[in-house]
């Protein structure tokens, strides 16, 4: 099962992308137990869609870059594909540089 | 519609161009069709035949097939010309997982330009695959991409 396929996670998720929260400040924002908010974000963390950091005597959860990282790579392919199209297009339009 | 947070570092291009702000911008948007490599990134692939950009705010970017479907892949949130124009970007997606789309013209001397393209909430997107193919994987996310891929060839 896939780390967003669950709704409540999925929300969790979400909740996390809005900024950093504590676990307390999320389970106030769903609908789940405590918990269950913490078993969603150890699965969240081990999908490296979430990471944590300590706060005092809390953990603090916002998005990881790292889990994130082919996603960002394919869409920076997709970009340079599209501008070396377009560069491609101008210089037969214009002057090339 | 939920507009993606931005998180997540925006993934952010230039390129430097030898025409006016005007021919460059009038290129990326009315002849859209003539240069998007259409094949490699439509939602049909190989069956997609053409793509128009409608120019003015509330318009859409559309992508036509060749079973005469039509996808949108963008609507027009801002629209400046020749300055600069902003999408709520959706190429493959329902509008709650779109994210944004913003290119700006910087003329540079008098026959250049600075083209910038910027997408914001582009994470998005991989929710929205996560979604649509969470029946058919069970891996990582290193999996999402080439599942992805294979599915929909070479989707947005």
């Amino acid at each position: 099962m896939t780390a967003l396929a669950d709704d409540t996670r999925r929300s969790i998720f979400e909740i996390v992308q809005d900024g950093p929260r504590s676990v307390r400040e999320i389970t106030d924002l769903v609908s789940v137990s405590q918990p269950a908010v913490s078993q969603h974000l150890r699965i969240l963390r081990e999908a490296g869609l979430v990471e944590a950091r300590a706060k005092g005597t809390r953990n603090i959860y916002s998005v990881s870059q790292r889990g994130l990282e082919p996603l960002r790579e394919w869409v920076e392919t997709v970009w340079e594909d599209v501008l070396d199209a377009f560069e491609r297009a101008a210089e037969k339009k214009g002057r090339s540089e | 519609m939920k507009l993606a947070e931005t998180a997540i570092e925006p993934v952010r291009k230039t390129r430097r161009v030898g025409l006016t702000s005007e021919e460059a911008f009038e290129l990326f948007t009315r002849r859209l069709e003539t240069w998007w490599p259409l094949s490699d990134h439509s939602v049909a692939g190989n069956d997609a035949v053409g793509v128009v950009f409608e120019e003015r705010v509330g318009g859409r970017v559309l992508e036509k097939t060749r079973s005469g479907e039509v996808h949108s892949w963008a609507d027009v949130f801002e629209w400046d010309p020749p300055h600069r124009f902003l999408l709520s970007w959706h190429p493959s997606a329902t509008p709650v997982a779109a994210s944004i789309l913003e290119v700006v013209f910087e003329p540079a001397g008098s026959d250049h330009t600075v083209v910038t393209l910027e997408h914001r909430g582009w994470e998005a997107l991989g929710e929205e695959k996560a979604r649509t193919l969470r029946d058919r994987y069970d891996s990582g996310w290193e999996g999402v991409l080439d599942r992805f891929q294979e599915s929909v060839g070479s989707a947005l």
